[in-house]
């Protein structure tokens, strides 16, 4: 054999080999789309592009039921908590004398004003320039009951004469229900259907847990986090990342039957991973759980995701919720709450509250773990950076690893957007 | 008595910046070796005006420490140190039991490792939580060691949060 054919030969068995083991890719080869069906890849501009983002808030923030607060952090009447929804719209909720629990733009009519400013209070404290029992704008002094009515305008007949009176300037209020669990819930859209309509059957299979008896809120905690409010959400829906968790590794991963874990997908965008049973000592310095919720066997786990950005997690002893608001392509702020029962003694609420802590909450194991990953996804797919698609392409017949949750999450995302994930300049419809 | 009290005042002084020494150079043992091991209890609390309630956020024995530093190289962590400045503010003595309390104001800083972006951000300070340090010091035997530390924040919101106590 000449030295040339013996090359030629080497170099062809190379090829072969390269073709089998695959090789690290050109600019062409990696900006290819991927070899699959377009509902089980993404075009990363999903998380990126300013109009797309625009358009999210428009189509589906601005048109979705989205919990913002928990009943127990208003408690007594006229307790008022402010909070805020899809992008940066300040939302007050008061529970009235009446105990019914409202919700208003925060927005004073007059000039622009926020109305209530501080997180939390009581509105029989009154304020430095109104009287106790109203919501009091400090700028110019109207005033505000628990029902949303303006009730007071200084100086209304000298300024306005008869061409403006209280009477017509009332707060906007907003669509509002309180319900799973006691979480206050609004909607943007005042023709929206009722929340039952949007939730539909995806709270079955949790409603024992949530609904028997009242919850109380134990664990507040929020961050302005740098990234898309999709990739937050996404950590939740895909359990497939139990490999960065080595407390989920330990504890349920390694243990039997963990893989027979069912997720299944509901209408509107929801989905649910179902009940599994966790080896919480299996981790060193943990204990299993010896408390729980009613109706949830001891150390039991269920998830509940609902479109577009809340999970509700039941970890046996404590339930955490997990909202968000986006605000801007690359920023969300994310709010995490933990509950217990209302009827707790203050030991069972510690031993919830120690339970709660040790995967989550700001120094938890795992929560950390999920905020330090999709930080950094972020930036990984910032416009420009080259990452192009990403695959959500694993199917392992509706369990676990499944990445269902994330197609069904671009399932709706697509049909309330009316473009395609896998290619967002095209219309869902062409 | 005047002498014994001053020396006390200067062990728990010595006790509390050594104990921040030790956890802003990640020498967990050292800090441990701090503490009661038999009574030491360790919590991160504070008020949150939202819900209106006093929390939580972590709590620990000197066992359940011990796992969180021994399990710490498993674990995916922000690896940015954190630097604790202290001033120790006020010390009660009470002789009789040979126990200390301690008030201490803390700024808690975070130099960017691997957290973020390394390329653009490792190396940049910022503030990451201020709060005091509440701590029962035990001074049996001319030795202190921490029997308690509360850990009462002002921060409520410290972004991705942290594997590391503060
Ligand atoms: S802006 Fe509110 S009273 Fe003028
Ligand atoms: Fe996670």
């Amino acid at each position: 054999m000449s030295s040339q054919s013996a090359a030629a030969e080497a170099q062809a068995a190379d090829n072969g080999k390269q073709s089998k083991q695959g090789r690290a890719r050109n600019l062409a080869e990696w900006s290819q789309r991927p070899n699959l069906p377009g509902t089980h890849y993404l075009d990363t501009r999903v998380y990126t592009d300013p109009a797309i983002y625009d358009e999210e808030i428009d189509k589906i923030w601005n048109k979705v039921w989205l919990p913002i607060c928990h009943e127990s952090e208003l408690s007594a009447p006229l307790d008022f908590r402010t909070s805020g929804v899809a992008g940066t719209k300040p939302i007050v909720v008061v529970r009235g004398a009446d105990n019914k629990i409202r919700s208003f733009l925060n927005v004073c009519p007059h000039r622009g004003n926020i109305v209530m400013r501080a997180p939390a209070g009581n509105l029989g404290e009154g304020s430095p320039s109104g009287n106790p029992r109203n919501m009091t704008c400090m700028f110019h002094g109207w005033q505000f009951d628990a029902t949303g009515r303006c009730v007071e305008i200084p100086r209304e007949k000298a300024g306005y004469q008869d061409r403006l009176c209280k009477a017509q300037m009332g707060l906007r209020e907003l669509r509002t229900e309180v319900a799973h669990g006691g979480f206050v819930w609004v909607n943007l859209d005042d023709n929206c259907g009722p929340l039952a309509d949007f939730t539909g059957n995806a709270f079955d299979f949790m409603a024992t847990e949530l609904d028997t008896v009242p919850l109380e809120v134990f664990h507040y905690q929020k961050a302005v986090v740098r990234t898309n409010f999709k990739l937050w959400h996404e950590t939740s829906r895909e359990f497939y990342h139990d490999y960065l968790h080595y407390h989920n590794r330990a504890t349920g991963m390694l243990q039997k039957g963990y893989f027979d874990r069912k997720y299944t997908a509901f209408p509107n965008g929801h989905a649910a991973t179902g009940l599994t049973s966790i080896t919480y000592d299996a981790y060193e310095g943990a204990k299993d759980r010896g408390l729980t919720f009613p109706g949830m066997p001891l150390n039991g786990w269920k998830q509940l995701n609902i479109f577009p950005g809340c999970t509700y997690s039941l970890r046996a002893s404590c339930l955490r919720v997990s909202v968000m608001t986006p605000i801007s392509t690359d920023k969300v702020l994310i709010e995490i709450r933990g509950f217990g029962l209302k009827e707790d003694t203050p030991e069972e609420r510690r031993e919830r509250i120690l339970d709660h802590d040790t995967i989550w909450g700001p120094f938890g194991r795992n929560l950390h773990e999920d905020l330090l990953v999709v930080q950094n996804q972020s930036i990984a797919m910032r416009e420009g950076s080259g990452s192009k698609y990403l695959v959500m392409a694993r199917e392992e017949n509706n369990t676990i690893h499944d990445e269902i949750g994330l197609r069904s999450y671009y399932e709706e995302w697509s049909r309330l957007m009316g473009r395609l994930a896998c290619d967002p300049s095209r219309r869902s419809d062409e | 008595m005047g002498a014994s009290r001053e020396m006390a005042v200067q062990q728990v002084h010595e006790l509390i910046y050594e104990s921040c020494l030790t956890l802003n150079a990640e020498k967990w043992n050292d800090y441990l070796d701090l503490c009661d091991k038999a009574v030491f209890n360790y919590s991160i609390v504070n008020y949150s005006p939202e819900i209106r309630r006093d929390q939580c956020w972590m709590e620990r024995d000197y066992k359940g420490l011990k796992s969180i530093f021994d399990l710490l190289p498993k674990h995916n962590s922000d690896r940015s140190q954190l630097t604790r400045h202290a001033t120790v503010y006020r010390v009660g003595f009470d002789p009789e039991q040979n126990v200390a309390n301690a008030l201490t104001l803390v700024t808690i800083y975070r130099t960017q490792l691997d957290g973020i972006n390394s390329h653009f951000e490792s190396g940049a300070t910022s503030l990451f939580a201020v709060g005091k340090y509440m701590d029962v010091i035990g001074l049996d035997a001319g030795k202190a060691n921490l029997k308690k530390r509360v850990v009462a924040l002002d921060t409520r919101q410290v972004d991705i949060g942290s594997h590391y106590p503060l």
